[in-house]
């Protein structure tokens, strides 16, 4: 009924997924094999596009959260843009503005990898 | 009664003694006159008497075949016995009886003549009585008219002989009388054929027992003839009761030609017994397999049921089941391999026997294993291979594996031991799926069950009672759409007169959401009695679960304190839903949203630095919701959620009532939205509300 697909854009060193419809525990781990897939070819710069996304679950928030030391580590971040209101919502309320840089549009997230400012932010540092 | 029929028997006998008590009286010399007729209607009585009487026995209702035979041969051979070791005896009253002197007839010879006639009558009615159990076997209507004509006839031919016996000369001269008794003599011999006929039991015998009757028969026949004409030479019955004596012969004559055409059918059936056997042997196994199919749900049984029955069918001296696990043929069962050959098969299904076996999806007979090409790999496992059938397991839509026996010698199958093996194994195919839907279905069953031990796991971990605080009035609901949900909440009383609340979301479902959850109320539990602000409380949990969890695992969650004696609610709030707070003197709802990370998305310092604690007082008639995301999220069939503003309204509406009234309106408003909609996710919150306070 829900279905959910990712659509994946190279650019240059950044790598764009588009995601449709409806991202929850189900559809969670088609996230995470394409996820795995960029990491293996070590394409570490993602943009992650919302414009279509009509809803996230806990569960698509917690690929999130299982891939992103990974990909800092490899000096590569998730970035985020274009969610709707009701998408940032659930980013919002679990404070995720706080942890990762989302932003409106596509060029700002490309912007934020040029500068060091932006890959500055690291959510999990410990120190 | 019982005794009574046992008493009844020795009636005849009686009579027989009576007979033989004026024998031994002086009525010797008349015995063939009309004089002796006393004891003939003593003897004749006595036949009639025992008629009845011995097919009343127990043995004589005995329908078993080789039983009724067994008796035959042992009557036939004792018979035999008596005959030969009376025959000095015989011969000397012969000699007697000739010289006419009957005198010299002595008390020893009298009982022994009455013993005689007693006994040969005895035998030819148990023989008659097991030779109409043999004769009755799948009997027809006339079956038992037929017998019955033949006991008229033997009878009827018997009280001419009496006639005869009494009245020598006359007999012979009435040419009415001499043909009537040939005619009697020509209509029994003719019921003694059609009776004879009657040999059908020997088609339920199997070939042992086709061989021993038959090896039997050698013995007897001769020497059922040889007493046909011993028993007229010497037997002095005929001097004694010329009806007795027609009645005995005819009655051996029957059982001689009788068992002359059960040895005639025997040797016809035996070149076929061998084929009879087995035909009947593969039904019976194929029978065993259904009624194993239909019963046997026990792997390993299965298996071995099957391959045992395969070599039973095709009578081969071993057999092997191969079939596919996980894309991967290997043996699974086999009948008369040693364990070593067991371990060393490695099946490989590109081989080209599996190719022809699946390609042509019939069973192949291969005779010459030996040299059979298609056999190679299979030799190299299996020496000695003589002959082999193979046949492979189809059910409509796959191969399941494959079937084999085998034997040492070559050319040893029949063609139509490949056909039983294909009927044989689409039999066991069938078995083999029916055990696999099974066990699939229980496997189901058992995860189900899991889930719901989990559920009720999870439901314990609930709060079983409301808090009782001075003023406030907590009520609370926690429903979940699957068997384990993520949903939580809870209440610690922490102090005097203040109340911890919590609600809270695991990420995911499932019973591993469960175990976080506990994990989670362990913790606060633990550090409730410290008296921690909510800001402290959340820094120990956050850390803990961001430590101990899975990565892609977090928790959202409210925690807060109810202080009933200053009036206040003081909380956190960790990346959860916002608190709903009425506020009644304004009649409004406000959204609480102070910021919060997440438990378990992050450690240290960006956490506790993000944390906001709020401060709230409580007024009269002020009432706090707190939520999980499931409740508004739930959809209606039009895919649309409830959402915030419409539980901030249903909220507010409701807020005049006490605090279940409030529960029951929100979940009625909640359930009239979904308008029956199947799917929802799990569905939790509290409210509690400020009420006048108990004095005292």
């Amino acid at each position: 009924m829900d279905t959910f697909t990712i659509q994946r854009q190279d650019k240059d060193e950044f790598s764009v997924l588009n995601l449709f419809g409806f991202l929850d525990a189900h559809t969670a781990p088609e996230l995470e094999k394409q996820l795995d897939q960029l990491i293996n070819e070590g394409r570490c710069k993602i943009i992650v596009n919302f414009a279509n996304l009509n809803y996230i679950s806990s569960a698509g928030l917690g690929v999130f959260m299982g891939k992103i030391e990974t990909v800092r580590s490899m000096n590569g971040d998730i970035k985020m843009c274009k969610m709707t209101p009701k998408i940032f919502r659930v980013f919002d309320l679990l404070g995720f503005p706080t942890l990762y840089d989302i932003v409106q549009e596509e060029e700002e997230a490309v912007q934020l990898f040029a500068s060091k400012e932006g890959s500055s932010r690291r959510a999990y540092d410990r120190t | 009664m019982k005794y009574f029929s046992q008493l009844s028997l020795l009636l005849p006998f009686a009579f027989f003694c009576a007979a033989a008590a004026l024998y031994l009286a002086g009525d010797r010399a008349v015995a063939l006159t009309w004089i002796g007729l006393r004891h003939e209607v003593f003897v004749i009585t006595s036949v009639l008497l025992s008629l009845p009487l011995i097919y009343k026995q127990k043995w004589a209702s005995d329908r078993n075949v080789l039983r009724g035979i067994r008796h035959l041969f042992f009557l036939i051979v004792m018979t035999g016995g008596i005959l030969f070791l009376s025959r000095q005896r015989f011969s000397l009253l012969q000699q007697k009886i000739i010289s006419r002197d009957w005198f010299r007839l002595n008390w020893s010879d009298s009982v022994f003549v009455v013993l005689w006639a007693f006994f040969s009558l005895i035998f030819i009615l148990i023989a008659l009585g097991t030779l109409r159990n043999l004769i009755y076997v799948k009997r027809r209507r006339n079956t038992a008219r037929h017998f019955a004509w033949l006991m008229i006839l033997m009878l009827l031919y018997a009280f001419i002989g009496l006639y005869k016996g009494r009245t020598q000369t006359e007999f012979i001269e009435n040419h009415f009388l001499k043909y009537f008794d040939n005619i009697v003599l020509f209509l029994l011999i003719n019921f003694i054929v059609i009776n004879s006929f009657r040999v059908g039991w020997i088609n339920y015998l199997n070939k042992k027992q086709k061989l021993a009757c038959f090896f039997g028969g050698f013995l007897l026949i001769p020497l059922q003839i040889s007493f046909v004409n011993q028993y007229k030479e010497v037997s002095p019955v005929y001097n004694f009761s010329p009806f007795l004596e027609r009645f005995v012969e005819t009655g051996m004559i029957f059982i001689a030609v009788y068992l002359s055409f059960a040895f005639l059918a025997l040797l016809a059936h035996l070149p076929t017994a061998r084929l009879y056997d087995r035909k009947l042997q593969q039904i019976r196994s194929l029978h065993d397999l259904s009624r194993a199919l239909s019963s046997e749900f026990d792997w390993d049984r299965l298996v071995q049921t099957i391959v045992r029955l395969a070599a039973q069918v095709t009578e081969a001296q071993y057999s092997w089941l191969e079939l596919y696990a996980n894309g991967r043929l290997a043996l699974v069962s086999s009948w008369n391999l040693s364990l070593n050959e067991e371990r060393r098969r490695q099946a490989d299904d590109q081989d080209r026997l599996y190719e022809a076996l699946r390609t042509e999806r019939e069973s192949l007979l291969l005779n010459e294993a030996g040299k059979d090409p298609l056999l190679r790999a299979l030799r190299r496992w299996k020496s000695g291979l003589g002959s082999l059938v193979a046949a492979p397991l189809i059910t409509s839509d796959q191969v399941l594996g494959f079937l084999f026996a085998g034997k040492q010698e070559e050319f040893s199958f029949e063609q139509d031991d490949a056909e039983m093996m294909r009927a044989f194994a689409d039999q066991a195919a069938a078995a083999i799926m029916n055990a696999r839907l099974v066990e699939q279905s229980l496997v189901k069953e058992r995860l189900e069950q899991e889930l719901r031990i989990a559920h009720e796991a999870q439901m314990k971990l609930l709060p079983k009672a409301m808090p009782a605080l001075n003023g406030m009035a907590f009520d609370a609901v926690c429903i979940t759409a699957n068997e384990v949900g993520g949903d939580y909440y809870d209440f610690f009383d922490i102090g005097e007169e203040l109340t911890a609340v919590v609600i809270g979301d695991v990420s995911g479902k499932g019973p591993s959401a469960a175990f976080y959850m506990a994990e989670v109320k362990g913790i606060m539990e633990a550090l409730a009695g410290e008296r921690l602000s909510p800001e402290e409380m959340l820094a120990i949990v956050n850390e803990t679960v961001y430590r101990n969890f899975d990565r892609n695992t977090f928790i959202s969650l409210i925690y807060g304190v109810v202080d009933a004696r200053r009036r206040r609610f003081t909380f956190c709030r960790a990346g959860h839903c916002p608190v709903y707070h009425y506020r009644a003197a304004e009649a409004v709802v406000r959204r609480l949203e102070p910021r919060g990370i997440g438990l378990g998305l992050t450690s240290g310092p960006l956490f506790q630095n993000t944390l906001e604690t709020m401060i709230v007082d409580i007024l009269p008639q002020d009432c706090f919701l707190l939520f999980t995301d499931g409740v508004i999220e739930a959809r209606n069939p039009a895919g649309e959620e409830f959402g915030e503003e419409r539980l901030a309204e249903a909220f507010k509406e409701a807020n005049e009532t006490h605090a279940n009234e409030i529960k029951k309106h929100l979940l009625h408003r909640i359930y009239a939205f979904f308008d029956g909609a199947a799917a929802f996710d799990d569905l939790t919150f509290v409210l509690f509300k400020a009420v006048a306070e108990t004095k005292g």
